[in-house]
């Protein structure tokens, strides 16, 4: 990327037009791992349960926010939910994996406790309400990411 | 519906961990401010390297400073020209690449970055254009060499390319 | 007068290189169980919550919202530090000023890095104000590179010295469980045939990248005693800022000298009536980049005269069985963590003090200890800590 140092008019203040670019490389974790590869080789989504508190923690995790326990107890919850709320984007700011109009939400899918974010797809924005029953749908190409679900769609 | 799933049993198989990669640049407009701003007007414009002095303790700050970090008062607007020709106080010498992340690539190595006391005794750090380490010493003369090109200046202190040794 | 503090409960995981079976918030959690274990206290009985990270690093912004549940904060007053290099020492002080204020009784400290997510060298320099770091940036080793020169000129310690600090380091790493780097040096010709990094820093005089988290848990002086029959008293901390740059503030710009230590040492031993440090003082677990830098904070700290760092090193008083052990853990160069770095200088010495270091403890009781930090432009930090008040 081209940096730049660019001079306002009448006076003596420069910008300096740069960035910061590093490379990142997360690692997701045992769990983390388990969760997102559940989605790319079977396409399930899976949580995990806290025994104590009867919550199921989609996506997964490994400890419990309440109790403190260790989860260790897998479940497969259905790939339909309910939009708990939603917002749209409309301005591409480079960082969103699709371009704008970007359609959040917020599921809770049948079996979860917990809501999750991501996006919308195959539904007019006038459509889109609070409660409206969705569905997963996965992309074919899978590389156990988040993203290999493409959006919930409407049921 | 929910079906409970039985957790796998460990196998002999390392178990497959994911990484996220993220390699995104994250792009940021830096105002220099009126005194920094200063220093590279006079870098671009007329190629001299311009130290603040503090009203009060005379002391010459280089970067310049809003605020005399030593006495804590304004420092107004006295600029002194700092000579362009110093010695080596200190220096260290990169043999591996290193992620310039204000660049986003490697930069060539192997390079010497040094500590240089200029002749008016105001301390400057930049890199030095000798890449042979046995070539390199403490106390050294050393001459600041320019980007020729007006089009190409305007980076502030990068308008140095780098400081040369010079013969005695 | 401020509140006695007592360090009641200490964690941390096993540093390593890698660790990708966790993600950042599950590696702190193993910190924070094995600190609740140590003190058998639950979750739900910490009161306060005081994180500590470089975000850049991991390029994860604001990472205590992401791992609340990790940390058992949920609910809780809390915030996180980022000092740089001293982001450990400072969280330390944040739960010292806490409890020592009286406003909270329990405060649970934990700092952490997961390194392998990012590369370090890159993000220091990120650090470096990009108006004018351009040209200069080195990292941080860059810094150390030029330090380790100006000792070598000016105290006549040779690079042999240098690879005697790095073998009691490996020496004493091997004691310790929970240290990264073991590597089992044998000897001195083993440290000088590794190559230059940053000359003339060879590959094993510096520190490594470590992924790891450290949880210290503080609590009042009432408290305390109820939690625990040996709490370690956290006596005392000291602050020093400077500047980059323009560090001619405190005397040498050029960070030749560092400065920040004889300040913070002035105020923390005149504050603690400490004038003989070696006698004083029992113990040390000093934030040593590099083997060169360990020698000479010797002499900031004043362990000794100017100029006598190596003569310390040459006599064997700082090895676990001599009158004056630095660096029983292993030291920095052994683990580094970044945001946990400081805060397990403090852990290794209350371990130290309260006797509990298994293999890596001092040969002699230790009543009286001193934590050091070390961060960006030279900033220190230092802790105190007694066994009895």
């Amino acid at each position: 990327m081209q940096t730049a140092t660019e001079k306002l008019e009448g006076l003596d203040v420069w910008i300096y037009h740069g960035q910061i670019y590093i490379p990142n490389r997360y690692s997701a974790g045992a769990v983390g791992s388990r969760f997102l590869i559940e989605l790319r080789d079977r396409k399930r989504i899976m949580g995990t349960r806290c025994s104590g508190c009867n919550r199921v923690y989609v996506p997964a995790r490994s400890i419990c926010g309440d109790c403190y326990q260790q989860l260790e107890d897998w479940v497969e919850v259905s790939d339909k939910g309910t939009v708990l709320t939603y917002s749209v984007c409309h301005e591409d700011n480079g960082v969103q994996p699709v371009e704008a109009p970007v359609v959040y939400g917020i599921v809770q899918l049948d079996g979860a406790d917990t809501g999750f974010v991501h996006m919308m797809g195959e539904v007019e924005l006038e459509e889109l309400r609070i409660g409206m029953r969705v569905k997963a749908v996965f992309r074919e190409d899978r590389m156990a990411s988040i993203l290999d679900i493409k959006y919930f769609k409407p049921l | 519906m929910v079906k409970n799933v039985k957790a796998k049993k460990a196998t002999d198989k390392e178990p497959e961990y994911i990484h996220i990669q993220i390699d995104k640049p994250r792009r940021y407009d830096w105002s220099t401010g009126k005194y920094v701003g200063h220093f590279y007007a006079e870098a671009k414009e007329n190629k001299r390297i311009m130290g603040g002095r503090c009203p009060k303790c005379k002391e010459i700050w280089l970067p310049p400073s809003v605020i005399c970090p030593k006495c804590k008062v304004e420092m107004g607007w006295d600029w002194v020209e700092m000579p362009q020709t110093g010695q080596v106080y200190q220096y260290t010498y990169l043999v591996f690449p290193l992620w310039d992340p204000h660049y986003g690539e490697k930069w060539a190595n192997p390079y010497a970055s040094a500590v240089i006391l200029l002749d008016n005794g105001v301390f400057y750090r930049h890199r030095l254009e000798e890449t042979d380490k046995d070539k390199l010493r403490v106390g050294m003369r050393v001459q600041a060499v320019w980007k020729e090109d007006y089009d190409e200046r305007g980076q502030g202190p990068g308008d140095i390319l780098y400081w040369r040794t010079i013969e005695e | 007068m401020p509140n006695r503090v007592g360090i009641v409960g200490i964690g941390q995981t096993y540093h390593a290189a890698r660790r990708p079976d966790v993600n950042q918030a599950e590696m702190v959690a193993e910190a924070v169980r094995a600190a609740l274990e140590d003190a058998q206290l639950s979750v739900k009985e910490i009161e306060s919550v005081f994180t500590a990270n470089m975000e850049t690093f991991e390029a994860i912004y604001l990472p205590d919202h992401g791992m609340a549940s990790e940390v058992g904060a949920l609910g809780k007053p809390g915030f996180k530090v980022n000092t740089g290099g001293t982001t450990g020492g400072s969280v330390v002080a944040e739960g010292f000023y806490m409890v020592a204020s009286g406003l909270f009784e329990v405060a649970m400290i934990v700092g952490f890095e997961k390194q392998d997510c990012g590369d370090t060298t890159a993000a220091i320099s990120a650090a470096a104000t990009p108006l004018w770091g351009k040209g200069a940036t080195t990292g941080a080793i860059g810094e150390f590179a030029k330090q380790a020169l100006s000792y070598m000129e000016t105290s006549g310690a040779t690079e042999e010295h240098a690879a005697m600090v790095r073998l009691k380091a490996d020496r004493n790493a091997c004691k310790n469980p929970h240290a990264h780097l073991r590597l089992g040096l044998q000897s001195i010709d083993e440290v000088l045939k590794s190559g230059y990094l940053v000359w003339p820093l060879r590959i094993l005089d510096f520190c490594p990248q470590s992924c790891g988290a450290c949880v210290l848990i503080l609590a009042s002086e009432k408290k305390a005693k109820q939690i625990t029959k040996k709490p370690v008293w956290l006596v005392d901390v000291e602050v020093v800022h400077q500047e980059p740059f323009r560090a001619g503030v405190f005397g040498d710009p050029t960070g030749k000298e560092t400065y920040t230590q004889h300040v913070a040492c002035e105020r923390l031993y005149k504050r603690n009536s400490i004038t003989n440090v070696r006698k004083d003082i029992d113990l040390a677990e000093v934030y040593e980049p590099s083997n060169w830098e360990e020698m000479n904070l010797y002499e900031h700290f004043h362990f000794c005269e100017k100029g006598d760092g190596w003569k310390l090193v040459e006599k064997g008083i700082t090895e676990m069985e001599g009158e004056f052990p630095v660096n029983c853990s292993g030291g920095v160069l052994a683990t580094n963590p970044i945001g946990a770095t400081p805060v397990i200088r403090v852990a290794e010495a209350a371990l130290q003090i309260r006797g509990d270091a298994g293999e890596h403890q001092a040969t002699k009781d230790i009543k009286t200890a001193i934590a050091t930090a070390l961060g960006g432009p030279n900033w220190t930090v230092l802790s105190l800590l007694k066994r009895s008040l």
